[in-house]
């Protein structure tokens, strides 16, 4: 077999994080484009008209990188158990095969043993290289999250507006760069300094925002035409609990799957699917903590996504928290999206003055 | 007391189980009427926008049984006899109904991978305050007249795989094959074209045997929907198929699945194969032209 070099699927800002774990072990990686109107529309093209939305962005974002000489792609499916993702592999590849790419394909599914044995026979590491870039890719990914965190809390005290969103942009080109893990907690000081020089107003009271949802599209702000930022700049404290750690912490544990089930069953009895059990208990939990108001977001025809929906608009008309639901696809622009944002805006501020008086 | 049955979606799963377990049991059984404009139009009002036109049709028919009868059955199925699971959508149905309706919701979890299905039935009888001995009779005489029918079935396909017409294989899910209303009788269109329609569901399958087969690249589905299609499809090949369609309700997410698969059976034998997409704004003459060019192709 020819040399390997890789490609991936990207995801927001964790593509930064795959990519050093692929580096890290010795492969040649070729990183996947950068969302944008070009790819979703290549990708859209070519996918399945009936499939769902994150796939025909993957695709899209194979192409350039598989133009640049790629020749093997890393694809992780079967991660949500009873829906589509389960197929994103076998039908990328068939989709890539009629359009004339000979890839190699490489499908993780998400057991550990068989994670190793498959990266072990493509990149020939050693244990140790391999535990140093799984390591090294947790404390990057880690520390990704860390940060847009602290971006949520900054960005709607922040006194000038705008220093927030500079800092994010400046933290990860160099969070791309760094490549070599002595340097990184050079970085991460560097970037936890450079968050509390900003100015704030410590002492505002917001109004909280939650963002519910399928994780792909909840946590890539390519896709959801940066939902967090907008509502962050309209003065929101926005909040969201899905997140890559939150899902690989439910592999590694499942009871958590069983506690979720537990809090939720008045309102749904079983699981169905991908994270739609996680939406219902993460919208119960934001009404119980006084939030005023919960973004929904999904890939247009979503089948979990779309079978809960009915229960969390019933939990939206018993409690009276303001509720937005955003299916996204390749057809939404984002001018709509904003008319929508901006009036969802209009409720949550009038929701947060009623409660406060 | 009236148990009433939606006669859509899952109800085609296991048509004449459900009514012969009610009845035997001691319960009258009241079924929805054969879907029509004014059932599609009640349930695509209440259904949220992005969910298949199937489930539409099937919240429809549960609105028409709301204050009819005293329970509605609305089962959970969650996976069948191999192991294998229905649809994500199938899963949440009694909690979505329970939303929609004001009459109470009669249901239970039919999952095999934890628990067999003549358990369940026997804890559904008991929710029905029924003794052992009645909820034993009903479920042998269920499964009697289930196989009974499906004798039937067998006898009725190799009628038709008998007849001299050119023979077309409609591939579909129950519930879009026998529901005339949502299928805008395409079954029917094709028999005045002079074909013979052939249902996918109705292909009888050797008994199983325990080797694989040797073609690897076929997908192993973990939707027992899936699973029997491509395996019935590599069973109908084996009769003489001029042509095969392929009918979808909108926005069924397992169809965009399957579809790529079936499509890619039939480009490798060759066969012509056409694809339909259903909604409630399905018009007839669309579909009949469609059919029509279809049938052209395969002289």
């Amino acid at each position: 077999m020819e040399k390997p070099i890789v490609t991936f699927a990207g995801w927001g800002n964790y593509t930064i994080a795959f990519k050093s774990l692929l580096e890290g072990v010795g492969l040649e990686v070729i990183p996947p484009a950068k969302t944008n109107s070009k790819t979703i529309a290549e990708g859209a093209k070519m996918a399945p008209e009936m499939f769902c939305f994150p796939m025909k962005v993957t695709i899209g974002n194979y192409m350039p990188a598989l133009r640049k000489g790629a020749n093997t792609i890393f694809m992780t499916e079967n991660v949500g158990g009873s829906c589509r993702q389960r197929y994103y592999g076998a039908i990328q590849e068939k989709v890539l095969k009629d359009n004339g790419w000979e890839i190699n394909f490489v499908n993780l599914k998400v057991s550990p043993r068989q994670l190793y044995s498959k990266i072990k026979e493509i990149s020939k590491a050693s244990f140790w290289q391999m535990l140093r870039a799984i390591r090294f890719f947790f404390k990057k990914l880690i520390l990704i999250e860390r940060i847009e965190k602290m971006a949520q809390y900054y960005r709607p005290r922040e006194v000038e507006k705008g220093t927030t969103d500079k800092l994010l942009f400046w933290f990860f080109l160099k969070l791309e760069e760094l490549n070599k893990e002595k340097y990184f907690s050079g970085l991460k000081k560097e970037v936890l300094k450079r968050f509390s020089r900003i100015k704030i107003d410590k002492n505002k009271v917001l109004p909280k925002v939650a963002l519910i949802g399928e994780i792909y599209t909840v946590t890539d702000s390519t896709i959801n035409f940066e939902v967090e930022k907008k509502l962050g700049n309209e003065g929101m404290e926005v909040h969201r609990e899905m997140e890559l750690s939150y899902h690989l912490k439910k592999v590694i544990f499942p009871w958590k799957d069983w506690l979720i089930q537990r809090k939720i069953n008045p309102y749904l009895k079983s699981t169905v699917g991908g994270h739609g059990r996680d939406a219902v208990y993460e919208m119960l939990h934001y009404v119980k903590k006084d939030f005023n108001g919960v973004v929904h977001l999904l890939p247009f025809g979503c089948m979990p996504e779309v079978t809960v929906r009915p229960i969390l608009e019933k939990i939206h008309q018993e409690s009276g928290i303001p509720f937005l639901s955003l299916s996204l696809d390749e057809q939404v622009a984002e001018a709509g999206i904003n008319t929508r944002i901006e009036a969802f805006v209009d409720v949550v501020i009038n929701h947060f003055k009623n409660k406060k008086t | 007391m009236i148990i009433g049955i939606p006669k859509a979606l899952i109800y085609w799963k296991r048509t004449h189980f459900w009514e012969e377990f009610f009845k035997s049991l001691g319960f009258e059984v009241l079924f929805s009427p054969v879907t029509n404009r004014e059932i599609v139009e009640m349930g695509v009002r209440i259904a949220d926008p992005e969910t298949c036109f199937a489930t539409k049709v099937y919240w429809g028919h549960l609105l028409w049984l709301d204050g009819k009868c005293d329970l509605i059955f609305v089962p959970r199925l969650k996976a069948n006899n191999e192991k294998l699971e229905y649809c994500p959508k199938f899963f949440a149905l009694p909690d979505l109904a329970k939303i929609l309706v004001k009459t109470p919701i009669l249901t239970e979890t039919f999952d095999e991978r934890k628990e067999k299905i003549k358990k369940t039935l026997v804890k559904l009888g008991k929710k029905l305050n029924k003794n052992s001995k009645e909820i034993q009779k009903a479920i042998t005489d269920a499964f009697l007249n289930e196989e009974k029918e499906k004798q039937k079935q067998k006898q009725r396909f190799f009628k038709k795989i008998l007849s001299k017409k050119p023979k077309i294989v409609l591939i579909s899910h129950p519930y879009n094959l026998y529901d005339v209303y949502v299928n805008l009788r395409t079954k029917e269109k094709l028999e005045r074209l002079g074909t013979q329609p052939l249902l996918i569901n109705e292909v009888p399958v050797p008994i199983k045997k325990e080797i694989k087969p040797e073609q690897s690249d076929i997908i192993d589905f973990h939707w027992e929907f899936g699973k029997e299609i491509i395996e019935k499809i590599q069973e109908i090949f084996k009769y003489d198929i001029m042509g095969g369609i392929e009918i979808s309700s909108f926005q069924c997410g397992c169809d965009g699945v399957i579809k790529e698969f079936v499509e890619q059976e039939f480009k490798k034998k060759k066969i012509p194969f056409l694809y339909i997409i259903l909604d409630e704004h399905t018009g007839e003459a669309g579909l009949q032209t469609r059919l029509e060019a279809f049938i052209d192709t395969l002289h």
